[in-house]
């Protein structure tokens, strides 16, 4: 008798399916959403934080273009994310520069002259691209105007001669 | 007749989430990936099409010629060439340190004197740190708001155009030279 008694309880239970109550959660997507796209971007400038790369910081508001990435970092000189150049002290082996010219990085040369000619092929079957010898250096901040000169330098020698240097907006 | 609870109970009704939460899960790793934290930009300055042209047309003249050293021990030096004529001014280091103040009170002065000329050779020296070259490029390149006001002759009216715009032509003199 107790048993049908309990049972008849048991069945005027509510279901146990149940609703969860999702509505702050959505208000809380929605904020993190808005936060996420006033963040997003699609700079072309992608850096990889790095200690041996710090950026200087500057007032200028020019959007970065899209251009070949040379980074030289404390470590190193990289054209397209790949090392070229290996760095010691923020300054180039006495191996890899020219005997006749000590501006003259023979390694980078090599490579920036590929990225041209690549560059140079693609524009003669495509005429919507254009060869305009922009390049855009990623340079630690502390790294002295000497080894600057010398990457300008053979640039310029590989058809680079527009070089842009990637800062930090500090506005 | 329905009773007044009823009628009430069909009025209101539980909006079902469940879709756009899963829209928002799949939205927000995708820009979890893309999110950015510093601002890249290039070192150029954005240039006023008045200012180009009067850039481009000083450039074919290259009647004045300004250049500016920039040494760790020795502080600046600022060159202006005007018809062969040069005159020289050095601005030496304040407290150990490149006194930018200083170069930008110069700079002004000589920009007050050639306001149609907007290009500055720059020549550091080979110590020099890349983050200062940047901080003088700054300087050069814009006047403060405080500053006077910049008046240069627009090439295409012939009127007068007010410019913050100082020297935004900087370019590394001694690359090719050594």
């Amino acid at each position: 008798m107790a048993r049908r008694g309990m049972k008849k309880h048991i069945d005027k239970r509510t279901p146990a399916t149940f609703k969860i109550q999702i509505t702050s959660m959505v208000d809380m997507f929605v904020i993190l959403l808005v936060f996420l796209l006033k963040s997003y971007s699609t700079s072309p400038v992608n850096i990889t934080p790095d200690d041996n790369l710090r950026l200087p910081a500057s007032s200028s508001m020019k959007d970065p273009v899209d251009a070949l990435k040379l980074v030289v970092s404390k470590v190193g000189i990289f054209v397209d994310d790949k090392k070229i150049v290996d760095l010691k002290d923020g300054q180039v082996d006495i191996k890899d520069v020219d005997a006749a010219d000590t501006n003259f990085i023979r390694g980078l040369y090599a490579a920036l002259d590929q990225q041209a000619q690549k560059s140079k092929s693609i524009a003669q079957v495509n005429e919507t691209v254009e060869f305009d010898g922009k390049v855009v250096m990623q340079a630690d901040r502390d790294l002295p105007y000497e080894i600057l000169r010398k990457v300008m330098y053979t640039s310029m020698m590989a058809g680079y001669s527009d070089v842009k240097i990637a800062v930090l907006s500090n506005q | 007749m329905r009773s007044f609870r009823s009628r009430i109970d069909d009025a209101t009704f539980d909006l079902n989430l469940a879709p756009m939460l899963d829209i928002i899960v799949s939205i927000i790793p995708m820009l979890l990936m893309s999110v950015v934290f510093v601002q890249i930009m290039v070192l150029e300055t954005p240039i006023p099409q008045a200012v180009e042209k009067a850039m481009v047309k000083n450039e074919e003249k290259n009647d004045v010629q300004i250049q500016l050293s920039v040494s760790k021990t020795t502080g600046f030096r600022l060159v202006v060439t005007d018809h062969g004529k040069q005159s020289e001014k050095s601005i030496p280091l304040k407290d150990a340190a490149l006194d930018l103040a200083a170069l930008k009170k110069e700079v002004l002065d000589t920009k007050m004197k050639y306001p149609n000329q907007f290009r500055v050779e720059l020549n550091p020296d080979e110590t020099v740190q890349l983050n200062d070259i940047v901080l003088v490029m700054d300087q050069v390149r814009t006047k403060a708001a405080t500053d006077p006001k910049i008046m240069f002759t627009d090439t295409e009216t012939g009127k007068q155009t007010e410019t913050d715009l100082m020297f935004p032509d900087v370019v590394f003199g001694n690359v090719a030279g050594g």
